[in-house]
């Protein structure tokens, strides 16, 4: 509906970032193909990392959201954006599925918080980490560590045309097949999170000779359990795998079946 | 069948491995060479410039040459423009009473020619199979009918099978026995010995214009390949009652050795359905990019790709999805690999065993039948 009217229909967007390394806002301001078009057609009416101007007030067509909820106020402001704003995405999978930052979540928060901060703790108010569906109705998943291009657009274009977005739900495995790359998993024995993590990337990792480590998450149903016992097979220790597992997939249940 | 006549006839002549080469490089002038490069079980089909880049001994690959080359992992059908104004009457109210225009683009058909060289008979047997699918199946596909003229097939009898393969079972392998839909058949005569070439198309026919530089096959030529056959027919290790198999999995469609091996190994990953030379289900998605606020014209591409009824998303449809559960997912693959032969009145596997193989936890099909048909 939108987009027949586009020429008048800037849809007013706001850019958030809770706890994350600001990836996907950079991805989104300065390095992905279609900044050009996405400056043009949306109007960023606050996005911190693209200007300093812009009110956080709102209310917005489109709330962007980067970013792992740890600290309480973070949720008080996750549910004022999703009051303002008629469509809310997560981006990136540290708001999806907690991403680093939800590393932290396999310690007692108060290790974590000597660690970092030694005696200077108090005061502090971070808590275990959660991801904003956590909070609040999400519209859409903008997965990846940045967000893969394919998503990203299908999003943005979805929010112009005003259709729901259709975001990709298969494993890594099959983008690498299609681009024909050799399996590192089968043929050498490299740990690779393909099999159960979520499609968007292409395949990046596993096509420059990578074991895909999970950084757009797990897709749905991924047989943790399954992958597991190959990885064993394969001789990784336990300690390994639950490294594997929990480099981005911390705050995942552990066994996804059926 | 001795004698030239009988040959000339039959189109077999036995020519010098190194003729046959100086033959392919020529054939390069014309088409596109694309043959197996890198040995064993992980050789690939690859554009190659001369014959000698090719490793002919080569025992498998992990795609599908047929499927690869004919049937694209990718490819753009159909995009259309949108502008300003549109005729169609539905869309008037959105755009305030405006007109649009929506034209459509078909992008052209595949043009290059290729020659696809030592296809192994399990996978000729798969591009018969999809054949059935996109040039005879209810819906004549244009972009495969498109390449598949233009594909130049030279198939290969196997000289060794691996442990996975069972192409013997369904009569696909490991000599071919399909003596049409594809253009020449090669048969590796041993050391020094040359290649058996036998002209099955008119085109080959046609372009192999060296025929009667080789020598009519002598009748201890075809005796040593019957040999060559029966002693390779002894080394495969899988066994399974293929005839007894249709209707009889469908059955038993919650067997436990289907369910409990999807629980504890199936991962959803759909390595098995990317690598069968015969899995031919790909989904049709519209692409739009953000170009679409290039003034005012919006370019919406309709973009197909192979898919498989292992991810979960395949299934899904309005208001639910049909095949939630792993291991109705599983038997899909394995029954319509091993059952479902009313579909297309052949079973849907050539055995060449690509899914075992590469199946990250192992998962094999025969296995699984073997144990539900127990
Ligand atoms: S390399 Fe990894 S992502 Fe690619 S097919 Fe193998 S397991 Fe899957
Ligand atoms: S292959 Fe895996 S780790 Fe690499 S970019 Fe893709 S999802 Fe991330
Ligand atoms: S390749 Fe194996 S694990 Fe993956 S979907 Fe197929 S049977 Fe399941
Ligand atoms: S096994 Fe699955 S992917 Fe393959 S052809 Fe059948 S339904 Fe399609």
């Amino acid at each position: 509906m939108s987009f027949y009217k586009k020429r008048a229909f800037r849809p007013r967007t706001g850019f958030f970032k809770f706890t994350c390394c600001t990836g996907c806002g950079f991805e989104l301001a300065y390095f992905q193909k279609s900044l050009e078009e996405t400056l043009r057609s949306f109007d960023f009416t606050f996005f911190r990392l693209a200007s300093s101007a812009g009110s956080p007030e709102g209310p917005f067509d489109l709330a962007l959201v980067e970013g792992a909820v740890t600290e309480p106020f973070q949720i008080i402001e996750l549910k004022k954006i999703r009051e303002k704003s008629k469509v809310l995405y997560a981006v990136g999978s540290c708001a999806i599925v907690g991403g680093i930052p939800a590393i932290k979540a396999l310690s007692p928060e108060i290790e974590i918080e000597r660690a970092a901060y030694k005696e200077r703790f108090f005061g502090l108010s971070s808590t275990r980490p959660n991801v904003i569906d956590d909070y609040v109705k999400v519209d859409g998943h903008i997965r990846g560590c940045p967000p893969g291009e394919r998503d990203l657009e299908e999003a943005l274009a979805s929010v112009l045309l005003g259709k729901k977005p259709e975001f990709i739900e298969y494993s890594v495995c099959m983008e690498c097949k299609r681009g024909g790359n050799a399996c590192v998993l089968v043929e050498e024995g490299l740990p690779c999170m393909g099999p159960v993590t979520n499609a968007g990337c292409g395949a990046l990792c596993p096509a420059h000779h990578r074991a895909c480590y999970s950084c757009f998450g797990l897709m749905g149903q991924a047989n943790v359990p399954a992958l597991k016992g190959k990885f064993r097979k394969l001789g990784f220790s336990e300690e390994d795998i639950e490294r594997f597992f929990t480099l981005f997939g911390a705050l995942e249940p552990s066994s996804t079946l059926i | 069948m001795t004698g030239a006549s009988a040959s000339q006839k039959d189109y077999k002549t036995v020519i010098p491995g190194d003729v046959f080469a100086l033959w392919v490089d020529r054939l390069g002038e014309q088409y596109t060479l694309t043959g197996p490069v890198g040995g064993g079980v992980t050789a690939r089909f690859e554009d190659i410039s001369r014959f000698a880049q090719m490793d002919l001994d080569y025992q498998s690959t992990m795609l599908p040459p047929g499927k690869r080359y004919l049937f694209e992992p990718a490819e753009e059908i159909l995009s259309y423009d949108i502008s300003g104004e549109s005729n169609i009457p539905g869309n008037n109210r959105e755009t305030g009473g405006k007109q649009q225009k929506i034209s459509v683009n078909l992008p052209g058909l595949p043009a290059g020619r290729r020659a696809l060289i030592g296809v192994h008979p399990c996978d000729v047997n798969a591009i018969l199979y999809l054949d059935k699918v996109f040039l005879r199946g209810p819906y004549i596909d244009p972009f495969y009918t498109a390449r598949r003229e233009n594909t130049f097939i030279i198939a290969l009898n196997c000289k060794s099978v691996t442990d996975l393969c069972f192409c013997h079972l369904l009569g696909a392998g490991p000599y071919l026995k399909a003596r049409a839909g594809y253009d020449m058949l090669l048969t590796d005569m041993g050391r020094g010995k040359g290649f058996l070439v036998e002209l099955v198309s008119e085109k080959a026919r046609e372009l192999f214009d060296i025929f009667s530089s080789g020598r009519p096959p002598e009748e201890k030529d075809l005796s040593a390949m019957r040999e060559a056959e029966a002693s390779l027919l002894k080394g495969f290790k899988k066994n399974l009652d293929m005839a007894g198999l249709q209707n009889a999995l469908l059955s038993r469609p919650d067997h436990h050795a289907l369910t409990e091996t999807s629980d504890s190994r199936c991962l959803s990953c759909s390595n098995c359905v990317m690598v069968c030379p015969t899995c031919f289900c790909h989904n049709v998605r519209e692409e739009t990019g953000l170009s679409l606020s290039r003034g005012g014209k919006s370019r919406i591409k309709k973009i197909r790709r192979w898919d498989a009824c292992q991810d979960i998303s395949f299934a899904k449809v309005h208001g639910g999805n049909f095949r939630a559960k792993r291991h109705a997912r599983l038997r899909q693959f394995v029954f319509h690999k091993l059952d479902y032969e009313g579909q297309l009145g052949t079973k849907g596997t050539v055995g060449c065993g690509r899914c075992i193989r590469w199946c990250p936890t192992g998962i094999d099909l025969t296995e699984i039948a073997m144990a539900m048909m127990k």
